[in-house]
């Protein structure tokens, strides 16, 4: 082989390595930093922990972050709640009905809904969303709802365009298939192409919730951040904070343990947003496996 | 002669600006079997697809003269395709089973109609399937997924998913263009005995088989019908020396 082609090769090689080196080295990074509180105050007690008071004026700090491993969980869950039914509704237009204008002027709109930096995203929510929800629905206004309303708006484009491309990507002839048997369109939405393209709709879902839960200034400006479990639970005009805005919000001010305790938040996200990926990335697959 | 279950009528078809079928006349006689020959690109599946509206799929199409089934026009404003469709079933060029069960892929038909009698339905299934010569192969495994099936049995599973609506004619775009010689001939068979039930139309590349199976036989050449006639005639006596040299393998 040619020298020349052995160098291309080479810094090829490298490059790929790079991502590999750098993902390898945050997780080394992450855990140096946070294995300290890790191992004092114990996995269990620290995932499963409700007191979250790590500058205690008096007697020991205490560092739970249980309301917020919560709290993640509830504005994504939120999240999706809203955001599935509107995606799914708005992939199974764009794939089967909208005319081919239509569907460039939504591609287009959705687009732009990517570009939107979060941070603006969050400022909407604070200067609209979050006394709108003071005003009707009662409470402070930053709230679990409120969180969870900007992070749909933050998934919608995801799932829409996974979805869709799942939707596409049906075998036409089932299509035919189902209208030649004197199906309606509708029917054969929900009855053949909806089935058929469930994982990669599956994977969609997955893969939004895992972003949803990294997601941090846009929910960050209207969630509250109080580190309690919402009182009652189901209220989610309460606020709460999760994970991603701990870690934002004392990151400034933390040491020694204080700091450590940051970091370990951060470890206990990165192992839940993995594991998401891992499943969504395994339904992608096993849709791959049926489509022969 | 037995009356006539489907005629079109000076039939023209426009896919955009580009004309796919010319002024097609022609009638097809009820429980016949009629098959419809000619070079690839000649409009005969898009012929086809007109019968059970299949074209209203394909943006762009414009369709003008009549398409009578039954004595009343398909493409009249008070038709409504997907009434149409339980009536004209279609099998298609490439077995195309839904992914579920052997049992779901029959039923769905009727369930689409309403059916939700378990019994009922379990004894449409059997029907079919027997009707369909694959119930010997297939009635002791209904939970086996269809994609499972050989590529010969997944078609006649498609037949029986289209006998099940209870259909009054069967199109056949091609069904053994992607089976090996068994499975053609009993696909071959299954018409044959299809026929005392129902009326059918059946598009080929084969001339063989089309000469085999059917009772009339529609010879087309780029959009245009060139001849129609009973099969032996076309066969033996075509009037037509564009269809002799097909007939014959001069060109094809």
């Amino acid at each position: 082989m040619k020298t020349s082609e052995r160098i291309i090769e080479i810094l090829l090689f490298l490059s790929a390595a790079t991502a590999v080196m750098i993902v390898a080295l945050i997780i080394i990074f992450l855990v140096k930093e946070g294995l300290s509180v890790l191992v004092k105050v114990g996995i269990i007690d620290f995932c499963l922990g409700m007191k979250w008071n790590p500058i205690a004026i008096a007697g020991e700090p205490s560092y739970g972050i249980f309301p917020m491993i919560v709290a993640s969980f509830y504005v994504a869950i939120g999240s999706l709640i809203i955001a599935v039914p509107l995606g799914l509704a708005c992939a199974v237009f764009l794939a089967e009905i909208a005319p081919s204008w239509a569907r460039s002027i939504l591609k287009h709109a959705i687009e732009l809904l990517v570009g939107i930096p979060s941070v603006i995203l969050g400022f909407v929510g604070l200067v609209l969303l979050v006394p709108f929800i003071r005003d009707h629905l009662g409470g402070w206004g930053f709230s679990i709802l409120a969180g969870s309303i900007i992070l749909a708006i933050m998934a919608l484009p995801r799932i829409i365009s996974i979805s869709d491309d799942a939707i596409r990507s049906v075998p036409r002839e089932y299509k035919e298939a189902s209208l030649a048997l004197g199906a309606t369109h509708w029917h054969t939405i929900r009855k053949v192409i909806l089935p058929s393209a469930r994982s990669g709709i599956v994977a969609a879902v997955i893969l939004a919730m895992a972003t949803s839960i990294g997601e941090t200034m846009a929910v960050l400006m209207v969630v509250g951040n109080t580190p309690l479990l919402p009182a009652p639970i189901y209220d989610i005009l309460d606020p709460v904070r999760p994970m991603t805005s701990n870690i934002v919000l004392e990151m400034s001010y933390a040491t020694g343990d204080h700091a450590s305790a940051l970091f370990a938040t951060g470890i206990v996200l990165f192992v839940v947003v993995a594991l998401l990926n891992v499943i969504s990335h395994k339904a992608l697959k096993s849709r791959m496996g049926t489509r022969r | 002669m037995s009356e006539i279950e489907i005629e079109s009528r000076n039939l023209d078809l426009w896919y955009g600006s580009a004309q796919a079928l010319k002024n097609i006349t022609m009638a097809m006689p009820e429980k016949k079997v009629t098959a419809i020959i000619g070079p690839s690109g000649c409009g005969k599946s898009t012929f086809l697809r007109c019968i059970n509206r299949m074209n209203d799929l394909v943006k762009d199409c414009r369709i003008t003269g009549e398409l009578l089934f039954e004595g009343t026009d398909v493409y009249g404003n008070s038709v409504d395709a997907v009434e149409l469709r339980k009536k004209i079933g279609m099998v298609f060029q490439k077995p195309n089973p839904f992914p579920m069960s052997i049992y779901d892929n029959v039923a769905y038909g009727p369930r689409v109609h309403g059916l939700r009698n378990r019994e009922e339905l379990d004894r449409i299934v059997e029907e079919s399937l027997k009707a369909s010569a694959l119930w010997n192969e297939v009635g002791d495994i209904p939970d086996r997924s269809a994609i499972d099936l050989s590529g010969g049995q997944q078609q006649r599973l498609c037949i029986a998913r289209t006998l099940a609506v209870k259909p009054k004619v069967i199109l056949f775009d091609e069904p053994c263009s992607a089976l090996d010689p068994i499975s053609t001939a009993k696909i071959e068979d299954l018409i044959n005995t299809l026929k005392h039930d129902y009326t059918i139309v059946i598009v080929t590349h084969n001339m063989q088989q089309a000469a085999r199976v059917s009772d009339h036989t529609a010879f087309f050449l780029l959009g245009e019908l060139i001849e129609f006639g009973k099969t032996k005639q076309i066969f033996e006596l075509p009037e037509k020396k564009s269809t002799e040299d097909y007939i014959t393998g001069r060109f094809g």
